[in-house]
């Protein structure tokens, strides 16, 4: 399937590095301490930060509390692995050291998703920690970008996302000039 | 949410009881209600409802199957509502599954009527094709972004915006097939029906605080009720669907007054939807 015409335009009429329209949003969930919806596209996600806080013990139901047997269900594990992602690449831009036995709640809803979940979330994630104000020692902004007909592409929708060829999201640290690279995605 | 010191509680009940509330509304009305059309343009209809900081998104999406054996001339309707943990971190995991079984058990009750279809809001026999053999299955996800009060209507309101922002694609059906074979149904691209929702109902909640009863509630106020009644009532004014919750028990005469201020009231909260309906496709027709 031929992804980039001949003319270098993409299916959806982009050019091969530009971006899909971004539209962000703060402030949206009132009780939460920070909150974000950022778009990218059609991909549309929603963060929503608590904290910080005191840790409270957590307490989960017991398996027979209910009238059936229940098992906790596990997240899947796409859901599980992107979550760890955004942890870390939050976890090293706050100022943990600031606020010992605090906890922060990061809660990330996708609304849509047509590729570049992952960098949505992220950039959600970064904005409700600012509208929080938690201190941070540097803000992340994330994109992805893949290779398809030889030719390298930024920001993927979600067709071309499941192409198949090899893709990469980012984390950049915009002050320091640092980046975080998570390779992700088979790299052929 | 932070718990309320005997001096906040007193203030909020007496302040119902004046007619006079914490933001200073009165008694019967509502908070600034948005509506948005269309935020989830990969659904077949969807639509944002904000009251306050309530904050609630509906999406429809269709799909072709069977009708049941019970009903073959009547399309399948499902609701379900997911809490998300922005609108509270205790949501998280299966901490909103009660919330979210108990909103979307009320809404199949104000919006579906009984099992045999009877005494539905929406009109189920619309989404039929083939009769006994195809039919489309709408499937309603409420998700609830951000919690102050009010719930229930909050979404019924987004549902009753995200049917009218539905659009069925139109089906051409094969020709005569065999009595017991799935017909071939050609879906198409390009034509879309849009789903009749005059008889859609809203739901109007009533939270009883002390001796009043209050409309719209945030959620400091519904932590001082005894007991709440929503009820669906659609344009006619006949009653879709009716809930009590709270342990306290009312007579009947109560709740019958409550009926009938709830029909006061859903007037205005239909009319102000509509109005925002209206408006909020209007806008979205320009963009």
């Amino acid at each position: 399937m031929e992804f980039v015409s001949p003319e270098g335009l993409r299916l959806d009429g982009r050019r091969p590095t530009e971006m899909r329209q971004l539209r962000a949003e703060i402030g949206n969930v009132a009780k939460a301490d920070g909150s974000a919806v950022f778009e990218m596209g059609n991909t549309k996600v929603i963060a929503a930060v608590y904290g910080p806080r005191e840790v409270r013990c957590e307490y989960s139901m017991a398996n027979f509390s209910t009238g059936d047997r229940m098992r906790k269900p596990k997240g899947d594990r796409r859901s599980t692995e992107i979550s760890l992602v955004i942890r870390q690449t939050m976890e090293a831009c706050i100022l943990t050291h600031l606020m010992p036995r605090s906890q922060i709640d990061i809660f990330v809803q996708v609304l849509q998703a047509d590729g570049g979940t992952r960098s949505a979330c992220i950039n959600a994630a970064t904005l409700a920690l600012q509208d929080a104000g938690i201190p941070m020692r540097d803000i992340v902004t994330s994109c992805s970008a893949g290779y398809l007909n030889s030719t390298p592409l930024l920001d993927l929708n979600y067709v071309e996302d499941s192409a198949g060829g090899p893709d990469v999201t980012v984390g950049l640290r915009l002050l320091s000039c640092g980046t975080y690279g998570y390779t992700l995605g088979p790299m052929d | 949410m932070v718990g309320l010191s005997e001096g906040e509680q007193e203030f909020i009940k007496g302040g119902i009881a004046q007619d006079l509330r914490s933001d200073g509304r009165k008694r019967y009305t509502y908070r600034p209600i948005y509506v948005e059309t269309g935020v989830i343009p990969q659904a077949n209809g969807s639509a944002r409802v904000r009251m306050g900081s309530t904050d609630v998104i509906a999406s429809v999406k269709a799909e072709l199957g069977r009708p049941s054996a019970m009903q073959p001339d009547k399309g399948k309707v499902a609701i379900f509502v997911d809490c998300s943990p922005t609108a509270e971190p205790t949501f998280e995991g299966r901490g909103g599954e009660e919330l979210s079984a108990e909103l979307s058990s009320a809404l199949q009750h104000c919006l579906l009527g009984g099992k045999s279809g009877a005494g539905a809001g929406i009109d189920l026999s619309s989404l039929v094709v083939v009769e006994g053999k195809v039919c489309w299955d709408l499937y309603i996800d409420g998700l609830v972004i951000s919690s102050d009060g009010n719930l229930l209507d909050a979404l019924g309101a987004a549902i009753k915006a995200a049917l009218s922002n539905t659009g069925i694609p139109s089906v051409h059906v094969a020709a005569e097939a065999a009595s017991d074979e799935q017909p071939e149904v050609d879906i198409s691209d390009e034509e879309f029906l849009q789903f009749d929702t005059s008889g859609v109902p809203v739901i109007t909640t009533l939270t009883k605080v002390g001796k009043h009863y209050i409309v719209d509630a945030t959620l400091e106020e519904e932590s001082q009720m005894s007991s709440a009644v929503s009820i669906s009532i659609n344009r006619q004014g006949h009653i879709c669907g009716m809930i009590k919750r709270g342990g306290v028990g009312l007579d009947p005469s109560v709740i019958l007054d409550m009926i009938s201020v709830a029909n006061f009231v859903s007037r205005q909260l239909m009319d102000k939807l509509d109005s925002e309906i209206a408006a909020a496709d209007a806008d979205e027709d320009e963009s």
